[in-house]
């Protein structure tokens, strides 16, 4: 928390606006050519998400307290889409137009160039027994939260 | 304070170069695009394995396709295409992409914040699934595998940025934890999205669980891996496609905001007992001189 505090990191507002439009035409495209969703239906919901994520990005600038960019832009994007807010329903009519399968696509395309020499290094020394460390984590993580939920879930009559 | 002032004050200079990085990065892009069209053409594939059904996303081709053009990752990569000065570019957009995503699950987190209250108990209990990881992994690591103090940084978490953050607070990324906790975050990175769109998919296909109770646990890790999980889940279970989601995006937001705290004050404590009650022992410098040379 304190480093938290004490990294807030500059953002850069200008390069933004520009350059989550490159993503989002990126995705568009893709939105287009796997869930066949066409371009100019998609186009209200990709703007919709821009504007969030600028809200967001803005409000992450000039909040008195620090939260990362992310943490914002979920709230920013779960605020405006809650049932009691006006003009929800016709948000999310537009916004059902966009899969976030096809938002995530260039995301992985992105991380998939990224890869640095030094990440590849890295797991090459780690060894086998980290990798096999890490998948339990993976599985272990996942099951037992699964379970708790399971469990709760039942107990609350919810399923 | 001072940098943003001048930032503001020069809006022709920084517009000028915002304009000569896109002119540098436009290779990048484009791609990015081809990777993207040629991922949504195959589009999800369903491999049957044993009981279960394994799904392929979209997204995971994307990676592995990124990954063959990546000169750090093959050699000779094809034709040279994607060049040093290409992937340096491209990290900053990993940041950047995942800001709409995140904001569209947020909008599917919306509107089913009545069903979210109701499950309310279950999705904040299943925050301390965390506790499971360390009964999983901890005891291949120590008896199995006979690791080191290296277990306290790969068995605590998850291993995501601010888990490795906390590490490297503490511990210092030199140091045997720190070789653990990135040990475990470079395995993420590189197989954690196709890890848990296997994970989710044999889960569903196999009915151990309920739909939302899977769901709830694919808010556990980073964005990506959420969304290869809920994708996967939501092509099997299509018809609670929306809740789902609504479930994964709302753990995940509640994973941001007390990770951290789980990691420090329940996590790390458990696994130090752990490992002082069996773990190796061994001698004390060695944990601290090792690799310091190597920042």
């Amino acid at each position: 928390m304190t480093q938290a505090e004490a990294e807030r990191p500059t953002i850069n507002l200008l390069d933004h606006v520009i350059l989550l439009v490159i993503v989002l035409a990126i995705a568009l495209i893709g939105n287009f050519v796997g869930p066949d969703i066409p371009i100019l239906d998609a186009l209200p919901g990709m703007f919709i998400l821009y504007v969030i994520t600028m809200v967001g990005l803005v409000v992450t600038k000039y909040a008195p307290f620090y939260l990362p960019s992310i943490a914002w832009i979920s709230l920013v994007a779960m605020l405006v889409t809650l049932p009691w807010i006006p003009g929800q329903e016709w948000l999310g009519g537009h916004l059902e137009k966009v899969d976030f399968l096809a938002l995530a696509t260039p995301v992985l395309a992105y991380a998939g160039l990224a890869i640095t020499r030094n990440e590849v290094d890295t797991f090459a020394k780690s060894g086998w027994k980290i990798v096999v460390v890490a998948l339990l984590v993976f599985l272990g993580s996942y099951v037992s939260s699964a379970a708790v939920a399971q469990v709760v879930l039942t107990l609350q009559g919810e399923i | 304070m001072v940098e943003q002032r001048k930032s503001e004050e020069s809006g022709d200079a920084a517009v000028s170069s915002l304009f000569r990085k896109l002119a540098t990065e436009w290779k990048l892009h484009l791609v990015v695009v081809v990777l993207v069209i040629v991922s949504e053409l195959i589009y999800i594939r369903e491999i049957p394995l044993g009981p279960g059904i394994i799904l392929l996303l979209p997204l995971l081709y994307a990676f592995i396709l990124g990954g063959l053009l990546n000169p750090n990752v093959i050699r000779r990569s094809v034709g040279g295409l994607v060049r040093s000065r290409e992937v340096r570019a491209a990290s900053p957009y990993i940041v950047i992409a995942v800001m709409p995503l995140i904001a569209k699950f947020g909008t599917l987190v919306g509107p089913s914040m009545k069903t979210i209250i109701e499950a309310g108990p279950a999705l904040i209990l299943q925050e301390l699934g965390n506790v499971g990881t360390v009964l999983f992994a901890f005891p291949v690591a120590v008896f199995l595998l006979r690791m080191g103090r290296e277990v306290i940084g790969a068995a605590h978490s998850i291993a995501r940025e601010p888990n490795v953050a906390l590490i490297s607070d503490k511990y210092g990324l030199t140091s045997k934890e720190g070789t653990g906790v990135m040990g475990v975050y470079i395995t993420g990175t590189l197989f954690g999205t196709i890890f848990f769109a296997i994970m989710a998919s044999l889960l569903g296909s196999l009915n151990l669980f309920h739909p939302y109770a899977l769901g709830m646990a694919c808010g556990i890790g980073s964005a990506s891996m959420m969304a290869a999980c809920t994708g996967s889940l939501a092509n099997i279970f299509p018809q609670m496609e929306e809740q789902i989601v609504a479930f994964a995006g709302a753990s995940n937001i509640l994973t941001y905001g007390n990770g951290l705290y789980i990691s420090l004050f329940v996590t790390i404590p458990i696994c130090e007992f752990l490992y002082r009650r069996f773990g190796r022992e061994e001698p004390e410098p060695a944990s601290t001189t090792e690799g310091g040379a190597a920042r």
